[in-house]
C-alpha cells in the first residue's frame, strides 16, 4: 500500500534564500539582518523546541533541512510512495504585517530553492508555493510563474490573522484554478485567544482548530466554492475531530440564516464533503471504535488524509498514530487514495499535463 | 537469560544509552543518585525511542497556581517526540498518568574494580 504524507516540513536558511534573491532584497538580510516577526511568548516546550530531538543532524544543523536525512529518518523508513511539502512557515511571506514587496520576493526566492533542492531531487516530494497573499495581484503574478510547475500541487496560506475568503484575495483563488492547484491552510501564529495569545503554550496548541474552524466557516459562507467549483481545500495540522460539530453547527446557522449569505447555494456540510480535506497530525488518542463513529458523524471517509508533521515535536507515526485493526480499504484511504484524489497532479504521478514546456528554478 | 549491556563507566549519573536485550530495544539510564535503571526504549505512545530524548527534571505538581518546583534533575526521562515525561526512579511512572508505565528491567551490576563494573539485564 502506498503512503501519501500529507504535511512535511523542509526547512530554509536565510543564507540558502539568497541566491535566489535580487538586490535590494538580499542586502536586507547579508547586512541589515532581517528576520521574520516573531510573536509567540512561549518556546515549544519539547525536548528540541518545534523539532523532534532524533531528527536534528548530526552536525548540528536544524531538523528538516536535509534531504539526505530526511529520506533515511522518514521517506525510506516509512515507505512514502509521496510526501507533500509545506515549508517551516519561515519565511512565511503571506504572514508579514507589512513589506509585502519583500515578502513577494520572498516567496519567489523560496519557490526556487524548494524546486532545485527538493522537488527535482526525490521524485517522491511534491510541493506547495508560497506567495505573499497580503498583495493579491503580485501573489497572481508568482502563481503564473511557477503554478504549472507538475510537482506544485497546492498554493500555501497560512492560519494566521487574515481570513482568506474575502473577495479581497479571490484572485488567487482563480489563479489556483486555472493551474489546478489547491489551497493548503497550515497554522502560523493563530490568534486563537482574543488577537493575543493564552497564558500558556498548551493553551495555544489545544486550541489550533479552532483557528482552523475559522477559516473553514469563512471561506465557505464567502462562497468561495461556489465561485470556484474546481476549488479544493486541505487543512493541515488542525486534525479531523472538530469536523461532525462544525458540520452540524454550520448546517443548523445556514438553515436559519441563509438569508445574509445567498450566494451559498448549498448546505455548508455538503460543501465540506465534496471541497475540503484533513490533515489527521495531532491526532488524539482514538480507540478504533471512536475514530469510525467520528467518520460516520462526518458523513465520510474520503475525507481525511494521514500527515506525520515531520519533523515536529508533535510527528505521528504512520505505524502507530491511528488506532489498531482498521480495515484495510479504510486504510488504503487515509494513507493514500483520499490524498491522491484530493490532488489532480499527484494522480498524474508528477508528469506535466503536456501543456507547459517551461523550465524552473 | 542474561546478558551485560553496558559497563558502570559508560554512563555518568543524568546520562542514559541504548542498549538491546532479548532481542528488544532497551534504555540504560544512570540516576542521578548513581543507581542504574532499564526500560523499554520505545515510549507506550508511538513507539518513540526514548534514548534520543533526554534525562532532566520536571516540575513537580503543586497547589499554589504560577509556582513552579523543578526537581528530579537526571531522574526524568522525557520522549524525544511528544515529551512525555517517566520518572527513572518511580518503575518508569509517567508523570501526566500515573496508572502508565514504561516496562522496566531487572538489573543488576557486577562490579569489576572500584571504577567499573558490569550491568547485566537479567529475566
Amino acid at each position: 500500500m502506498g503512503f501519501i504524507d500529507t504535511d512535511i516540513h523542509e526547512r530554509v536558511s536565510y543564507e540558502q534564500l539568497l541566491p535566489y534573491l535580487e538586490q535590494p532584497w538580499r542586502r536586507y538580510i547579508t547586512d541589515c539582518h532581517w528576520m521574520q516577526e516573531k510573536h509567540m511568548p512561549y518556546t515549544q516546550p519539547a525536548v528540541a523546541g518545534v523539532d523532534r530531538a532524533d531528527a536534528q543532524l548530526p552536525d548540528g544543523r536544524p531538523a528538516g533541512s536535509d534531504l539526505g536525512f530526511m529520506q533515511e529518518q522518514l521517506l525510506d523508513s516509512n515507505g512514502h510512495e509521496y510526501g507533500i511539502l509545506t515549508g517551516a512557515l519561515d519565511p512565511s511571506p503571506s504572514s508579514m504585517h507589512g513589506w509585502y514587496e519583500m515578502a513577494t520576493a520572498l516567496a519567489s526566492a523560496y519557490n526556487d530553492w524548494q524546486i532545485e533542492h527538493w522537488l527535482e531531487k526525490d521524485s517522491r516530494l511534491y510541493g506547495s508555493v508560497h506567495i505573499a497573499a497580503q498583495d493579491p495581484a503580485a501573489a497572481v503574478q508568482e502563481i503564473e510563474r511557477v503554478g504549472d510547475h507538475p510537482k506544485m500541487v497546492q498554493i500555501l496560506l497560512p492560519i494566521d490573522d487574515i481570513l482568506w475568503g474575502d473577495p479581497f484575495y479571490h484572485p488567487i483563488f482563480e489563479a489556483a484554478e486555472k493551474h489546478q492547484l489547491m489551497i493548503g491552510m497550515h497554522h502560523n501564529e493563530p490568534p486563537i485567544y482574543y488577537g493575543k495569545w493564552p497564558r500558556y503554550f498548551i493553551e495555544w496548541h489545544t486550541l489550533i482548530p479552532t483557528a482552523h474552524m475559522n477559516q473553514v466557516t469563512n471561506m465557505i459562507f464567502s462562497g468561495v466554492f461556489e465561485k470556484f467549483p474546481g476549488l479544493k481545500l486541505m487543512m493541515i495540522e488542525g486534525g479531523f475531530t472538530y469536523v461532525p460539530f462544525l458540520m452540524r453547527k454550520m448546517d443548523q446557522q445556514y438553515t436559519d440564516l441563509r438569508h445574509e449569505v445567498p450566494w451559498v447555494k448549498r448546505m455548508p456540510s455538503d460543501t465540506i464533503r465534496d471541497h475540503l480535506c484533513f490533515t489527521t497530525q495531532p491526532l488524539e488518542e482514538l480507540k478504533k471504535w471512536e475514530l469510525l463513529q467520528i467518520i460516520e458523524q462526518m458523513g465520510s471517509d474520503q475525507i481525511i488524509s494521514f500527515s506525520t508533521d515531520y519533523p515536529h515535536w508533535d510527528y505521528d507515526s504512520p505505524e502507530r498514530a491511528l488506532p489498531p485493526r482498521l480495515d484495510e480499504a479504510l486504510k488504503r484511504k487515509l494513507f493514500s487514495e483520499n490524498a491522491r484524489q484530493f490532488y489532480p497532479k499527484l494522480r498524474r504521478g508528477g508528469k506535466t499535463d503536456g501543456k507547459s514546456s517551461r523550465s524552473y528554478g | 537469560m542474561e546478558k551485560v549491556v553496558a559497563h558502570t563507566d559508560d554512563l555518568a549519573p543524568g546520562e542514559m544509552m541504548e542498549a538491546e536485550f532479548d532481542g528488544r530495544p532497551v534504555v540504560i539510564c544512570r540516576a542521578s543518585d548513581g543507581d542504574f535503571h532499564a526500560f523499554t526504549n520505545l515510549c507506550p505512545h508511538q513507539g518513540a525511542p526514548l534514548s534520543k530524548g533526554q534525562l532532566c527534571g520536571a516540575p513537580e505538581p503543586t497547589d499554589e497556581i504560577g509556582t513552579y518546583n523543578y526537581k528530579n534533575e537526571g531522574n526524568i526521562l522525557r520522549c524525544p517526540w511528544h515529551g512525555r515525561e517517566f520518572n527513572i526512579k518511580d518503575s518508569g511512572r509517567m508523570l501526566a498518568n500515573e496508572r502508565q508505565k514504561l516496562r522496566e528491567y531487572k538489573l543488576s551490576v557486577e562490579e569489576l574494580s572500584v571504577a567499573d563494573g558490569n550491568i547485566i539485564l537479567y529475566k
